[in-house]
């Protein structure tokens, strides 16, 4: 093949533009990802100043396999034991339980709610993403404050359901594993309710209409035709649920330290004050399990159709009559929505009223903690000032806000690019590649992605602050972008673009008049989700913020570990407002959509 | 070309950042030798926001007060201390207020952070309180019980709290996450603390104490203590529960000035050291334990001058309000008096464990011992 011939196939590749972007993106994501991941392993390889030099007894800055042998090998004291293989089996556990829950809980709503005549469809379907919105932690900051006593833990006081009910929950249900994997698993559900439930929106009514004129019992008919097809979806959830539960660090705080049940995640935040080699190498053990997930969903789902390409064409889905269960069916869950969703917020907005702690009578409230001009009478300690009135938590939001917004921008445009170029290239090794990099992020638990960035950044002078921020928090929430880019992309048959092709419209002319309107729903809510998951984002951030004051989830995580418990179930609720907020306006203007955003 | 740029941009900053650490050290030399006018002065030359950081949550009081009196913009943080090490080069900050000694030393030895002593009060402060690190004020940690209902755990020996009837009545933050409460576990397995450890087991069973596998009284009280204690993330949070009508029995150990909480119910709490010696008798062989938070000024620091103006100013009667006006607060400054109704500092040093910086770099291995009883 000779030169002109070669210069000819070069220039004719790079003039398709999904080629030019699909080149871009593995080369920026080869970058983002691995320079960060080579430069936190060479610091699993460094002795660090303080205490962990002293240790090592080697000089600062000097190359030693030690930390690998102390956190690996140390026998002494059952070191590690106790700093490393425990909290592993702990963490397996409780992300396994985890999954198991979020599975079994919202995969049997998505089912009841869409397969089903079950009543008040509309309250559940609604209220169900509640819990995926809040953060994960001020469940279990409900959790432990609704069902405390004082039979178990520190025994010093007691909760809602002790003082007002008189019911006095055994310490296993409170504290322990047990509420780790529940709580994770309910935050998680929205996952399995989206993924799941958009394969059962969509299955072929005619798949269980023969088999019903064969009359075969219902049971049979869920087992052996609608399980299988929701298999992948429950693969998907499993594994995606998996990786989250691994990275959770704030859920175990709280419901674990109280009797000494701890995680890889707590285990690696407290190494990271002063023994950093051995705390990247925990880290790099979670990107491990974070790869294994992603190679174990290729293996599963290679041989498969895009499950979500399956559009709507059945006509009628026949709806399960649950007769008199219905009424039943539907309070219990309605019952269940009510605890887990909006108890939690009345929990915090009177937590952030009361000043003595445990009286809930209307002489011991106030607004002071979020309107108060001075609440140095009622506390003297944290802010001054009622929330509402702080600068501090104004530029909080700010910033917080701020940071929302610049990775949903650049999160969601770079989805739809990638969207874009692999459904155009669907097939091709370097679309797998760049589909793979892209959902990769994710599967690496966020705790450990800010580590590595944090790492990244320390040998980095210019990149800090609000830069690394919103560079960690765009590449980790492009998967979420490109997942809905893409499935959007496929939608789309190729006649649409090739009739603009033919009259010669240039390639951004095509994407902005012509394929971002179609699919505008679908588009936005690839910015929709990272913008929320951005605004309630703790363990991303909690390393590499220049300061606690810096987002309101860092100062609600202060503030809750200071224990000002008013201040911090403020701020909690403030969160949760302004995300429900963001939420509501951008699904009435746009049409997008969490569960959109999802892949559902 | 714009890469050349930027790779020329980053190679003038770090030229300047480094030839401003230079610039640091020779600043802080001068400033201990100038009079208050002349760091006014200075300081008042000093361009761009002044950033301070602080374990304290009071440093934002001292703060404001400090901008207000000299009309410089000043920001303030509460950051937990191995946060403030962590951050100490990314961010810039001017001024840090930071505990753990251990760890300080190593970062005063890497010239990460310098040590600054005002002129006005080089002569007041005892020389250890100023070097190798100047020591702004003490925290104390003391046992703190509940005295409602029947069995109240009024102790006069500490090892009345290894006791298995005390199993989950103890109440610590755990020393794997609050580095100073590690500290005073180590101390205690220092020969003088063994020592009148051994002696005070004697007083209490009468009969001499075996150690087992131990390897000193110290190793045995952390071992027993660490079985009985829960644990609860906060010290706050420790005085609030501690407090509550429903805790009696429970006794604690955690920082006296969270106390000044109205969410304390202080009327339910003795401080063993107030009982001691309102009613003549001492808790054997310590009531609890002390530490100092160190002022300094960081390598890194864009306003020096100011942070040294305010480090005189923190180290002034007015400076101390903020921590002053209320009880645990004691200044290293003999001039300044404890908040009334307190106790002195020279009560606290004589009943209280004090942390070694180079005993506890020396004896790093003993905080596995410790982490084991954690779990």
């Amino acid at each position: 093949m000779n030169i002109s011939r070669m210069k000819g196939k070069v220039r004719a590749w790079f003039s398709k533009p999904a080629n030019v972007i699909l080149l871009v993106f593995l080369i920026l994501l080869t970058v983002l990802t691995l320079y960060p991941l080579i430069t936190m392993l060479l610091e699993t390889v460094t002795v660090h100043l303080g205490r962990e030099a002293r240790l090592a007894k080697l000089p600062v800055g000097s190359k030693t396999l030690f930390h690998f042998a102390r956190l690996f090998a140390t026998s002494e004291n059952k070191y590690s034991w106790i700093t490393f293989y425990q909290p592993l089996l702990n963490t397996l556990a409780v992300s396994v339980s985890a999954s198991a829950i979020a599975i079994l809980f919202g995969g049997t709503v998505a089912f009841l709610v869409t397969r089903t005549n079950l009543k008040y469809k509309k309250f559940v379907s609604a209220v169900f993403t509640f819990p995926y919105i809040m953060p994960s932690w001020t469940l279990a900051l409900f959790w432990e404050t609704f069902f405390k006593n004082v039979m178990i833990g520190p025994k010093t006081s007691n909760g809602i359901m002790a003082s007002v009910f008189g019911i006095y929950m055994p310490e296993w249900f409170v504290y322990g594993g047990f509420p780790i994997a529940l709580v994770l698993g309910l935050h998680y559900a929205p996952f399995a309710y989206i993924l799941i439930g958009g394969i059962l929106r969509n299955m072929d009514a005619n798949l269980e209409e023969a088999a019903t004129i064969l009359k075969t019992s219902r049971m049979r008919i869920i087992r052996k035709i609608t399980l299988p097809i929701v298999r992948p979806a429950m693969l998907s959830t499993f594994l995606l649920v998996f990786a989250s539960s691994m990275s959770a660090y704030s859920v175990p705080v709280f419901l674990g330290s109280p009797v000494r049940y701890y995680v890889l995640s707590t285990t690696m935040k407290s190494l990271m004050d002063s023994y950093k080699g051995q705390a990247y190498i925990v880290v790099a053990v979670m990107i491990l399990f974070g790869v294994g997930i992603l190679l174990l969903n290729q293996a599963v789902t290679n041989s498969r159709k895009q499950f979500t390409t399956v559009t709507g064409k059945s006509g009628q889905i026949s709806k399960i009559n649950l007769g008199k269960a219905n009424r039943p069916i539907a309070l219990l869950l309605v019952l269940i929505l009510l605890l887990v969703a909006v108890v939690p917020l009345i929990t915090f907005a009177l937590e952030s009223v009361i000043i003595k702690a445990g009286d809930y009578s209307l002489s011991n409230m106030t607004l002071d903690f979020w309107i108060g001009k001075d609440t140095t009478q009622w506390l003297d300690q944290g802010d001054s000032t009622g929330i509402l009135l702080n600068p501090k938590v104004w530029s909080a939001l700010g910033n917080s806000l701020g940071l929302a917004v610049t990775c949903s921008v650049v999160a969601g445009t770079c989805g739809i690019l990638v969207g874009y170029g692999v459904s155009k290239r669907r097939g091709s090794k370097l679309a797998s590649w760049v589909n793979n990099l892209s959902f990769f992020p994710y599967l690496m638990p966020s705790l450990a992605f800010g580590a590595i960035y944090l790492a990244m950044a320390s040998g980095i002078p210019w990149l800090g602050g609000f830069l690394l921020m919103a560079l960690a928090g765009s590449i980790k929430y492009l998967p979420f972008a490109s997942r809905s880019g893409v499935n959007a992309m496929l939608q789309l048959s190729a006649e649409i673009e090739e009739a603009a092709l033919i009259t010669g419209v240039p390639w951004w002319k095509r994407m902005i008049r012509v394929i971002f309107p179609i699919q505008k729903s679908s588009f936005l809510s690839g910015y929709l989700l990272p913008m929320v998951s951005c605004m309630r984002e703790l363990s991303l951030f909690v390393l590499i913020v220049p300061t606690s004051n810096w987002l309101l989830t860092t100062m609600l995580m202060q503030y809750s570990e200071k224990g000002w418990a008013q201040f911090g179930n403020a701020i909690n609720l403030l969160i949760i407002i302004v995300v429900l907020i963001v939420n509501f306006t951008v699904n009435k203007l746009t049409g997008a959509s969490i569960d959109k955003g999802v892949g559902g | 070309m714009r890469k050349l740029l930027s790779l020329l941009l980053a190679l003038c900053l770090m030229l300047c950042a480094v030839s401003a650490f230079a610039d640091v050290a020779a600043d802080v030399e001068a400033g201990s030798a100038m009079s208050h006018d002349e760091l006014l002065a200075k300081a008042k030359e000093e361009t761009g926001k002044f950033v301070v950081a602080g374990n304290t949550s009071r440093i934002a009081d001292a703060a404001e007060a400090f901008a207000a009196l000299y009309g410089i913009e000043t920001e303030s943080n509460n950051m937990k201390d191995q946060e403030i090490y962590e951050k100490l080069e990314s961010t810039t900050i001017d001024m840090v207020m930071i505990q753990d000694g251990a760890n300080l030393l190593d970062y005063i030895d890497a010239g990460k952070l310098y040590n600054f002593v005002p002129a006005a009060v080089k002569d007041a402060i005892p020389e250890n309180d100023q070097q190798p690190a100047l020591i702004h004020q003490f925290i104390n940690k003391l046992f703190i019980y509940n005295n409602k209902g029947d069995s109240v755990p009024a102790i006069k020996n500490v090892w009345e709290v290894t006791d298995p009837a005390m199993k989950g009545n103890v109440i610590f933050k755990n020393p794997t996450t609050e580095k100073v409460n590690m500290n005073f576990l180590v101390m205690l397995t220092s020969d003088a603390w063994a020592e009148k450890l051994a002696e005070a087991y004697k007083a209490w069973k009468g009969e001499d104490i075996e150690l087992g596998e131990y390897k000193n009284a110290g190793y045995k009280w952390i071992a027993e203590f660490l079985a009985n204690v829960t644990f609860i993330k906060s010290d706050t949070t420790i005085a609030e529960e501690v407090s509550q009508d429903t805790a009696a029995g429970k006794i604690g150990l955690f920082v006296l000035s969270k106390l000044r909480s109205s969410s304390v119910l202080t009327d339910n709490l003795t401080v063993a050291q107030y009982d001691a010696t309102a009613n003549g008798y001492t808790v054997e062989p310590f009531a609890g334990f002390m530490y100092p938070m160190y002022v300094m000024v960081p390598a890194a620091a864009k306003r020096p001058y100011t942070a040294m103006l305010f480090i005189e100013y923190l180290m002034s009667e007015e400076g101390f309000k903020p921590w002053g006006k209320n009880i645990g607060a004691y200044s290293s400054n003999p001039s300044i008096a404890p908040k009334e109704g307190d106790l002195g500092l020279d009560i606290w040093k004589a009943n209280l464990v004090i942390e070694d910086p180079n005993y506890i770099l020396d004896h790093i291995d003993v905080e596995d011992f410790i982490t084991l009883y954690c779990q």
